[in-house]
């Protein structure tokens, strides 16, 4: 997956802590963690309402996109 | 709470019934097998006792693979309900859970062995025809415990289907469990 989560950076800025998080947010420590190690398949509106509104942050401020890159064997 | 009950009930009776199932077929499967053995090293006239003595007179080669076609058929059968009495008995069957990678092995393991004993039971079925029209007098096919092939081989299909479903349900549900 090329998209990264920089929940971690966030959290390190509010300097928040994940199990405040997961209390503001209302998400177990388990699925919190499944989103910070870039494990998550999918993630709900809901879910990105409530970091952002805790995080007081952008939805572009927790995930960015790297394009992966391709080998060029002649250079 | 009273549905989980009788659910219970009802795969704690299913689980009985296969282990007499289980054990009736091992015996069975045994008996073909002995039958095989006694008749080559013993007494060849212990062919009739599953009325193919007139195969064994016409070429007892012949009678030895229709021998082994039986045994093979018995052996998929009591493989088949050995894996449901160990299913039963391990008690993996998660309700909440259904769409385990466990479920879909027991599920695709049932569909070959289904398939395997519909393709034997075709293959006995079609030799045994071939004896009748060289004249040889034959049992018919429950006798020979070759009978019901288009029901093996319907339940092997109908179980690939539902194998296939159960194979997209694990990703469904696995992707269902990483969405936060």
């Amino acid at each position: 997956m090329s998209i990264i989560v920089n929940l971690d950076v966030m959290m390190a800025r509010r300097k928040m802590s994940l199990n405040e998080l997961s209390e503001k947010v209302d998400l177990t420590l388990s699925n919190l963690s499944i989103l910070k190690t870039g494990k998550a398949k999918a993630i709900r509106f809901s879910t990105l309402d409530a970091i952002c509104k805790a995080l007081d942050c952008q939805p572009g401020d927790l995930f960015e996109f790297e394009q992966l890159k391709k080998r060029n064997p002649g250079k | 709470m009273e549905i989980k009950v009788e659910t219970k009930q009802i795969l704690k009776v299913l689980h009985i019934i296969s282990w007499i199932i289980f054990v009736g077929l091992c015996i069975e499967a045994g008996s073909f097998i002995y039958n095989a053995i006694s008749t080559y090293f013993m007494n060849p006239r212990n062919a009739s006792y599953f009325q193919l003595s007139n195969l064994y007179e016409y070429d007892s080669g012949y009678f030895y693979i229709e021998i082994l076609l039986m045994t093979i058929v018995g052996v998929l059968k009591a493989i088949l309900f050995y894996i449901i009495v160990k299913f039963l008995q391990d008690k993996k069957l998660n309700f909440m859970q259904p769409f385990t990678v466990y479920m879909k092995r027991f599920i695709f393991t049932l569909t070959y062995l289904g398939l395997g004993i519909g393709l034997f039971c075709v293959w006995g079925a079609k030799y045994r025809e071939w004896f009748m029209q060289q004249e040889v007098k034959m049992p018919d096919v429950q006798t020979l415990n070759i009978g019901g092939a288009d029901v093996w081989l319907f339940m092997g299909i109908t179980l690939f289907i539902i194998a296939q479903i159960f194979k997209r349900g694990i990703e469904i549900q696995s992707e269902n469990e990483l969405t936060v």
